[in-house]
C-alpha cells in the first residue's frame, strides 16, 4: 500500500507541470470567455437600442436576455473543455508510452521495483482519475466565480440568473458534474473502466507487439461488447423485458465485470508477458 | 546461486535462445561474452523477469523471481534507467523511497570516486557519466548479485578505467556479478567464470582460473580457439 501511494504521488509529480499549464489555460480562457461574451452582448445591446430608440426593457422583449447559458455554450468554455478532454485522452496512452519511448528507459526501473507489478497499473490509473477529478473541482470551483463576473458586467435587467446548481444541469455539464451520487458512480465508474480497458489494451501492445495491437482490439470490442449487452439485449431479443431500475442494476453488474476483467487481465500481462 | 535451466526464447519466428543453461556463483564475477545480437541481454532481461522466456526455468537463491527478489538482485543496463529530467539527488531520493536494500552512504562513497556532483541533471550528463550513474543506482543496493549489460560500451578510456576499479574494489566484494561484454580486455583479469555464447546456445563455459593455470591460456585466447572454429 504505501509503495503503491508512493507511485501515485510519482506519477501525479510527472505530469504536474502541464497539469498546472492546463489549468493556467482553462482558467485564462473561461474567464476571458464571461468578459468577451458579457461585454459583447452590453455593447451590441446599447447599440441595437440607440439605432432603433428601444428601452432597455424593449430590447430585452425583443431579442431576449442574456444568461450563463450563452456564455457555457461558447467556445471559450467548450474549446477548454475538449482541452482538457483530448489532453487526458492523450495522456492515458502516454502515461504508459513515455516509459519506453525515448533515451531514457524508465520502464526497465518500474518494472524492477520491489512491490507487486499491478502497483504500477493501479498507481497510473489513480493518476488519471485524480487529474480528472481535479479538473471537474477546478471546474465547480471556477463555476460560482465566472457568474458573479458575469453578474458584474451585464445589468440585471438584461439578464436572467442561473444558480451554480442550475448551471451545471446544463446538457453537458450535467455529464461532468452529477446531480447525484448514483450518477456520480455511474458516469465516473464506466470513464474509469474505460481507462482500464484501455491500459489492458496498451499491455496487450506490450507484451505482443505487432499481435498485441490486434489483440488489443479484439480485447477492447469484447469488453465493449459485455458493457453493453443489457442494453443490446434489452433492445433485440427481450424488448422492453426489465424495468429501467433492473437494466440499471444489470449495466452496473456489466461496468464491474468488465472492471474486473480488465483488471485481472491487466494483472497477468504486467507480471508474466510485458516485455522492456 | 543463480541457475538458468534450459531456457529458451523466441522472439517471432527468430530463436534467441535455444536451451541455454548456467549457473553463476556468489563471491564471483560471471562473464557473458559474444558478439552482438547473440541472445546476451536477452539472458539478462529474462533473468531479471524483464523479457518472458518460452520454456526452462530460472532460479535466484532457489527460489523464481517475485517482487522481494528485487531487493536482492539488480540489474544495470546499457542505457540510463531515470528520467532525464531528475538531478542525481532526486535519483537516489526515489530509490531509496523505494527499496529497503538501498545504502546511502555507499551512493555518497560511488558519487566521490566517480567524481560526480549530485545536482548534475541527467539529461546533461556525458554517456560516460550517464553510465557510471547507472552504475551507482545498481551497486548502491545492497543485494547479492549484480547483474551488468554492457558496462564499458560505447564510453571513454578513462570512464572505463574507472568502471573497472570498481570491479577490485570493496563494493563487489561478497556479490555475484553477471556482466556481458564484447569488449574483454578491460576486465579479462577480473573475471571468475566465462560463459561463451554464440547463436542463442552456450559454446563453452570455463572457469578462467584453471584454464590459466592448467593450459596457460588467457580468455581471449579460448575466445579465439572457440569463436574461430
Amino acid at each position: 500500500m504505501k509503495r503503491y501511494l508512493k507511485l501515485v504521488n510519482f506519477e501525479f509529480n510527472r505530469f504536474f507541470k502541464l497539469y498546472l499549464v492546463l489549468i493556467g489555460i482553462t482558467f485564462v480562457a473561461q474567464m476571458s470567455g464571461v468578459i468577451v461574451e458579457s461585454k459583447s452582448y452590453h455593447n451590441q445591446a446599447n447599440e441595437i437600442m440607440q439605432e432603433d430608440l428601444l428601452t432597455q426593457s424593449e430590447y430585452v422583449q425583443q431579442y431576449g436576455p442574456m444568461s450563463f447559458l450563452n456564455i457555457s455554450e461558447s467556445i471559450w468554455f467548450l474549446g477548454t473543455i475538449a482541452l482538457c478532454a483530448v489532453t487526458l485522452i492523450i495522456y492515458v496512452f502516454f502515461i504508459w508510452y513515455r516509459d519506453w519511448v525515448g533515451k531514457n528507459n524508465f520502464s526497465y526501473r518500474l518494472f524492477m521495483l520491489p512491490s507487486v507489478r499491478l502497483n504500477i497499473y493501479l498507481a497510473k490509473a489513480t493518476t488519471i482519475l485524480l487529474f480528472v477529478l481535479g479538473l471537474i473541482a477546478l471546474q465547480l470551483l471556477l463555476l460560482p466565480f465566472e457568474n458573479q463576473v458575469f453578474k458584474w458586467i451585464v445589468p440585471e435587467v438584461f439578464r436572467t440568473d442561473l444558480s451554480v446548481l442550475e448551471i451545471t444541469n446544463l446538457y453537458y455539464l450535467n455529464l461532468l458534474i452529477p446531480k447525484n451520487i448514483l450518477e456520480f458512480i455511474l458516469f465516473y465508474g464506466a470513464g474509469m473502466t474505460a481507462v482500464m480497458i484501455v491500459f489492458t489494451a496498451i499491455l496487450f501492445e506490450r507484451s505482443y507487439r505487432l499481435k498485441g495491437i490486434f489483440y488489443g482490439i479484439v480485447y477492447c470490442g469484447v469488453s465493449i461488447l459485455i458493457f453493453l449487452a443489457p442494453l443490446l439485449l434489452q433492445a433485440s431479443l427481450l424488448e422492453n423485458y426489465f424495468y429501467p431500475m433492473e437494466l440499471l442494476f444489470l449495466e452496473i453488474a456489466a461496468c464491474v465485470l468488465v472492471l474486473a476483467g480488465a483488471i485481472w487481465i491487466g494483472n497477468m500481462l504486467i507480471k508474466n508477458k510485458v516485455r522492456v | 546461486m543463480i541457475e538458468v535451466k534450459n531456457v529458451a526464447k523466441k522472439f517471432g519466428r527468430k530463436k534467441v535462445l535455444k536451451g541455454v543453461s548456467f549457473t553463476a556463483e556468489k563471491g564471483q564475477i560471471t562473464c557473458l561474452i559474444g558478439i552482438n545480437g547473440v541472445g546476451k541481454t536477452t539472458l539478462l532481461k529474462a533473468i531479471m523477469g524483464l523479457t518472458p522466456f518460452d520454456s526452462g526455468e530460472i532460479l535466484i537463491n532457489g527460489e523464481k523471481i517475485h517482487p522481494g527478489t528485487y531487493e536482492k538482485i539488480t540489474f544495470i543496463p546499457d542505457t540510463i534507467t531515470m528520467l532525464p529530467n531528475m538531478k542525481i539527488r532526486e535519483a537516489f531520493t526515489f530509490m531509496a523511497d523505494f527499496y529497503n536494500s538501498w545504502n546511502a552512504e555507499r551512493a555518497g562513497e560511488l558519487l566521490k570516486f566517480f567524481r560526480l556532483n549530485e545536482d548534475d541533471r541527467i539529461s546533461d550528463l556525458s554517456k560516460g557519466n550517464a553510465a557510471k550513474v547507472n552504475l551507482i543506482l545498481g551497486l548502491a543496493l545492497d543485494v547479492d548479485y549484480v547483474l551488468m549489460d554492457e558496462p564499458f560500451s560505447g564510453i571513454d578510456i578513462f570512464s572505463r578505467e574507472q568502471i573497472a576499479d570498481v570491479f577490485t574494489s570493496h563494493l563487489i566484494e561478497d556479490r555475484g556479478v553477471i556482466i556481458t561484454t564484447h569488449e574483454i580486455n578491460d576486465i579479462e583479469h577480473l573475471i571468475d567464470k566465462a560463459v561463451l555464447l554464440d547463436n542463442g546456445v552456450i559454446l563453452k563455459e570455463f572457469d578462467t582460473e584453471e584454464i590459466r593455470e592448467n593450459e596457460g591460456k588467457s580468455v581471449i585466447d579460448v575466445m579465439r580457439e572457440v569463436f574461430q572454429a
